[in-house]
Parts: C-alpha cells; structure tokens; sequence
C-alpha cells in the first residue's frame, strides 16, 4: 500500500438522468476503484442529486478518480474535500435484541453521542445515531457483544462549507 | 409542426449531414424503416451482420473525420453491436448508434426481443441514452452528435422504445449547446505551455510520439511545423500513422511492440519524450517504469484523466491540440540536434526493416501494396500479424489513411472498416488488409460489396494459421500449437458465390503484377496471397517486457556503428 493511501470523501453534484448513479458505480467496478460507501439523495436544485463517495485510495488514484468522475457528462462539480472545511455526517439504525442491562447500557450510549431511541420493548429497542463516521464506528464497535443486532449505516455525506472558497 | 419519433430521427440525421447509414431491420424499428422510403437522401446499407453495421460506421468516421451511423433493433440486434462501439471507444471515434427497442410500457418486462443495451453499453459508450419521452427525442438526437463529435470523441448510443418512433410532438430541434457538466478543452493554460516550451528548449535529444489525438484534432501541420522547427524526430502510434508524412526524414515510423527499432530505440535514448495525442498504451510503452526511462516526459492530451494514468510525466498541457502547439511554435525558437539526428540515423541505417529473401511473405504483398499506390490508397487492416507489418511497411504520407483497430484490437474489423470508408470516399481507392483468421469472421460483407458494387480490395494474406497468436506459441510455449492452424474455404469459389473477382497470388515474383491486376478491376475484388505459414513480426517487445530489451529481426545481418544489436 502506498504510503499515501488514506480515506477520502469526495462530494459530487450530478445531473438527474436514466442511468446517471449506474453510471457512476459502473465506472468504479471497471476501473477497480473500490468504493467505502456512496450516498445520493437530492439537493438544493431540482432535477440535480449531491453524490457523496468515500474511498480508500493514496494520491495518483485519487487523481484518477477525480477526472474519471468528471469526465462523466452527468457530473457538474467533483470535489475532494477530505482536507477541506466541511462537515461529514452518517446515519446508523440498530435493532438489538438481549438483555434490558444490555440494552439500557446501548441505549444511554446512544443517548449520550446525541442518539434517538426509537423504540423499546422488553428485550428489543431500535436506536438511531447520526454524527462523523469515526463516532458511529466506535458506537456501533462498542454494543455489547451479548447483544443480537441488525445495522445499517447509510455511509457518509458531506459539505462543502468554507465560505470564501 | 408535429412530427412523428422516426419522422424526427430521419429529420436529425439529414440536419447532421449524414448521408449513409449502415443498419438492419428488425421488429421495433419497422415504423423508423417505414419513415426511412420518404427520405432518398439519406442511404441506407443493409449490412448482413450488425457488428459490422458498427465497424462501417466505426471506418466512415476514421476515414471521414464525420460521424458515422449505424443502426439496429432491439435484443440481439442492439447486442450485435456491442464489439462495433467497444472497437470505436477504445480508439474515440465519433459514431451514433441508434437502436429500437420495444415498447415502453414493456420495458422490464422481459418482451420478446427486449435487453437493457443502454445498461450493457454504458462502460464501453462515451453516453448513451433511453428516450422514452417523444419531447426528449429532438434534443437527445442533437446532442448525441455533438457529444461524439466534441471534446475527446467516441460512440453514443441512443435507445428508442417501438412507441417512441410512432408518438408524435411538436418539439423542434434545439442548437447544440454544451451542457453544465461537459467542459470542451480549448486552450491549455498558459503556464503549462510555458513549461513545456522551457522543457522543448533544454532538450538536446528531443522525441515527438505522434498519436491518433492529432489527427483526430486536425493538428498534424502543426505537428509538422514543430518537428521542423525544433529538428525534432517524430515517431507514431499504431494509430497515429500517417500524422507525419511518412517520407518526411523526420518521421520515424511506429514505435513500441512491434514497431520499428529506431523510434522505439530512439525514444529509449532520448532525453525529453513530447506525445502530442498518445495514452501511452501498454504496446507503445512496454514497461512503463523503463519507458523513455532518461527522458523527462512532456504529454499533450485533450483529456485530463490520461494524464499519469499510464507513465509518469514531467508536464501536462490539457487541451485542444490545435490552438496547444500553435501557441506553443510562438514559445520555442529553431534548434538543430545533428549529433542527435546522426544517432537517430544511425539506429534507422543499422536496425532497417527486413523483407527476407526466398519464399513469399507478407513483408513482400505489404511492401508491393506501398510500392503500387505510395501510401496514397485508404488502408483498412485486421489484427494481427499482417496488422504490423502494415503500420511498418506501408508509408502514408496523409493522415486518415491508415484505419486499424488499436485498442480492443478487434479481429474483423478490416473489411466492414474498408466498406464504410469507400462509402466515405468514394473517389479514393481502398484497400481491406486482412488475414485468413480475422476475414473468415466479418466475410458475410462481401454481399454488401456486390450489392453496391464497392470498390473496396481485399488482400487476403493466407497463411493457414492464426499467425500472431501463433508466433506467441512459438516463442513463449515452446512452439506448442495449440488452435492456431485455421482451414479456410476454397476463397476461389467463395468470390464466386457472392459474384466478386478473384486474384490469386502464390510468389514474390507475380506480386507486383498481381495487385497491378487488382487495381485495374472496376469495383471490388477479393486478392489472396498465399504467404509462407511461420514467418514472425520483428522487431517484438515481449509482453511487459521493456523497450530497451527489444529483439531484433533475426534475419538482420547486423553491421553496427552504434554498438552492436541489442
């Protein structure tokens, strides 16, 4: 691995068109850039998405991907912003299952990264938490291991937020 | 006024200046054929197989510098072309693929007929579209020329569900203007010309890797202009033949795998390497950690992302060619590199290309082909073996001459390529260099030849094995064959059956009388050279092998002034 390779967050703004995210994901498969996660969804312009990318990759690939992306017609703006004023965001939703100790002990966790409980019942509860990456790694690494769970992460968005760039 | 979806494809066609269009019915574009009878001034080839619809319109754009067009219907119509857009993508060519589909409230529905061409074309289109609104067909027609025509060039597709061509709207065409997210390269910046130039300036042994990018930008006067002016020797990509006057004594001939020894060598030595419009394909380059390895590298590319995608470079200038060595003729002053040009000479002088004596090879029909029309005919060629020796022994002296699939290296190609630029030029003469494994795979085009009477010559190189698959086996696998002798038909009575003549040539000695014989004939003609069985394409860079460590022709008798063979 090259001493450079690290995570990086790339947002993106698209074009909505028929086959414009198979597009995208279709480039990374042939060019063997592996992705950590992609995350679409609408944006402040309609018929326009935001794309959010987190890949692994050191500096000549991320130099690629960068153009790769661009290079699409649908892609408007590509930009890494790994080192950028921004903010980065995840959602996680956990189902867990096991002891109420087990659970309450998940619960004031979540509570205390700024969490939701969602629902909770005897011996099962449903938990969200949004917040940087890193965090929801570590509440998702920390639910006891004497727990049965369910989790789905969305991955990462991201925002340009310097306002003078 | 309302128009109906193939009223409106026709329409756009004709607004694009496209006079011929190579296609097959099927099904789903029965109303676009219906449509087709109103309008005489757009021709339209029945091919008898769609990939070679594809390659037509592939060899038109080559050997036009226009867009071509081809056309199927939907299923294995569509996925028929898929080889035709993958051959036009890896060598960004300009065509349109227009393709049926079926209806659209059947689409996802697994029809009779129906696939998902504009999923399976998507990595191998430059874009591609599925129009299922009739209001989006003007506009999507316009802008599918414009794309594969602007910027870096290549296929686009456009799918066209059965209802569409029969819905009617009112929609006019729109001007083509670029779209938010499609930036056409134009001027490079300052900075990076200024770079180059300095570099351009230092240099003491200067090379030019001529590539298909200039031509496709129109930049090889320029091109020229430079080489002279900073008495830089030019060597070419397989692609990039004929960028440079071949008889120029600037022009070194195709570098790389098979190329000729000294640009490869020359790049070798050199200590500065300027590719105007090459990738740096793996068969330039070789290993690319020892490619040019004492050279700074200078790359000119219309697209950014091939910038260090390949080899390492020094300076990028990213932008239009054309204006790029313009403005960069204004930056450099006349040089002159004697020493330089006296090595570079001297690897010409020691490493020549060899057409061996007793026995008919293929160096020789090539040879002959250059000798008869000096560079001057079209030249389409299959892959291969003949492939080669046709970038090393014929010498165009104009660009678009020399049509070749470079990257997919599609076998095949060379006859349909040969058909669509005979249809492009009519008053040039045309010549399909093939061999007998990549012509038994396309030869069903040969009806369309008769059909229209097309003047396109074969030179059928027979030498009863898949030679370069062959040549591998011999020298990398200890000469153990396998699957590479191909039987052929008895290609006499073949030209027969479709009603084409036939010219058969079995020594050196009648070559030149043959072809001169072929040249004669009004219309086509399908020529075969029986050459010997195991002849091999030297000089050869072995697969991931560097260019340093390239093997010589062993039937060169080596008298060096530079230091022995290498």
């Amino acid at each position: 691995m090259s001493p450079t390779t690290r995570t990086r967050t790339i947002t993106s703004l698209v074009q909505n068109e028929s086959g414009t995210l198979n597009r995208l994901v279709s480039m990374f498969r042939r060019r063997g850039f592996s992705l950590n996660s992609l995350n679409a969804g609408d944006c402040e312009r309609p018929g326009y998405s935001r794309v959010t990318f987190v890949i692994d990759a050191d500096d000549g690939t991320l130099g690629q991907v960068l153009n790769q992306v661009e290079r699409l017609i649908e892609v408007v703006e590509v930009e890494d912003i790994t080192d950028e004023t921004s903010v980065t965001r995840e959602l996680v939703l956990v189902h867990l299952f096991g002891s109420d100790i087990e659970l309450n002990r998940a619960g004031l966790e979540c509570i205390a990264k700024g969490g939701k409980i969602l629902t909770f019942e005897q011996g099962a509860a449903t938990m969200e938490l949004s917040g940087e990456p890193d965090e929801i790694e570590e509440f998702v690494a920390n639910i006891s291991p004497q727990l049965q769970r369910t989790v789905h992460r969305t991955g990462a968005i991201a925002l340009h937020t310097n306002p003078w760039r | 006024m309302e128009r109906t979806g193939a009223q409106i494809v026709m329409a756009g066609l004709k607004r694009h200046g496209v006079k011929t269009i190579f296609g097959y019915p099927g099904g789903v574009v029965l109303p676009l054929y219906d449509e087709m009878l109103n309008w005489p001034e757009v021709e339209h080839i029945l091919v008898r197989h769609e990939q070679c619809g594809a390659h037509m319109a592939d060899g038109y754009a080559r050997a036009t510098g226009e867009v071509g067009v081809c056309l199927a219907t939907s299923g294995p119509g569509a996925t028929n072309l898929v080889t035709g857009i993958a051959t036009a993508m890896m060598d960004s060519v300009p065509i349109v693929c227009i393709t049926g589909n079926v209806n659209s409230w059947a689409i996802g529905k697994d029809a009779f007929q129906e696939t998902d061409i504009q999923g399976i074309s998507l990595p191998i289109t430059k874009h591609n579209y599925l129009v299922t609104d009739i209001n989006d067909l003007p506009g999507v027609l316009v802008e599918a020329f414009y794309l594969a025509n602007s910027g870096r060039k290549g296929p686009v597709l456009v799918d066209i569900p059965k209802d569409v061509f029969t819905a009617k709207t009112t929609n006019d065409f729109p001007e083509p203007e670029p779209r938010e997210g499609y930036i056409l390269p134009g001027m490079p910046v300052e900075s990076e010309l200024d770079e180059a130039a300095r570099l351009l300036m230092a240099a003491e042994r200067p090379i030019i890797i001529a590539g298909q990018g200039a031509i496709a930008a129109e930049a090889t006067e320029e091109l020229l202009a430079l080489a002279e002016k900073l008495d830089c020797p030019v060597a070419n990509t397989l692609l990039g033949t004929g960028a440079v006057p071949r008889s120029h004594d600037l022009s070194l001939g195709m570098a790389g795998m098979h190329g000729e020894a000294a640009p490869t060598m020359a790049i070798q030595a050199a200590d500065l390497v300027v590719s105007l419009g090459s990738r740096f394909d793996d068969r330039l380059t070789g290993a690319t950690k020892s490619f040019g390895e004492g050279a700074k590298m200078v790359h000119f590319d219309i697209d950014p992302s091939e910038h260090g995608k390949a080899v390492h470079t020094h300076c990028t200038v990213t932008g239009h060619l054309k204006p790029a060595i313009q403005s960069l003729l204004k930056k450099v002053d006349s040089k002159k590199h004697p020493e330089w040009r006296a090595t570079v000479s001297g690897f010409q002088k020691d490493f020549p290309l060899v057409v061996p004596e007793g026995g008919f090879f293929t160096r020789h029909v090539i040879s002959a082909l250059q000798a008869a029309n000096k560079g001057d005919a079209i030249i389409s060629t299959d892959v291969g073996q003949h492939q080669m020796w046709s970038a090393q022994f014929y010498r165009p002296e104009e660009p678009r001459k020399f049509l070749s699939s470079g990257g997919l290296g599609t076998m095949g190609c060379g006859v349909p390529y040969a058909i669509g630029a005979k249809f492009g030029c009519p008053d040039q003469e045309v010549w399909a260099v093939c061999g007998d494994g990549g012509f038994q795979m396309t030869l069903q085009e040969l009806a369309v030849m008769k059909e229209h009477n097309v003047g396109v010559k074969i030179c059928l190189c027979n030498n009863s094995f898949l030679g370069m698959v062959r040549q591998w086996q011999e020298l990398f696998f200890e000469k153990r064959y396998s699957s590479v002798a191909i039987t052929s038909p008895d290609y006499a009575k073949l030209a027969e059956a479709y009603g084409i003549p036939y010219v058969r040539c079995e020594t050196a000695e009648e070559v030149d009388a043959k072809i001169a014989e072929a040249r004669a004939i009004d219309g086509p003609v399908l020529c075969e050279f029986v050459v010997e069985m195991e002849e091999n394409v030297y000089p050869m860079v072995p697969a991931g092998g560097s260019n340093s460590d390239l093997i010589q022709d062993p039937d060169l008798k080596v008298k060096t002034s530079t230091g022995g063979q290498q």
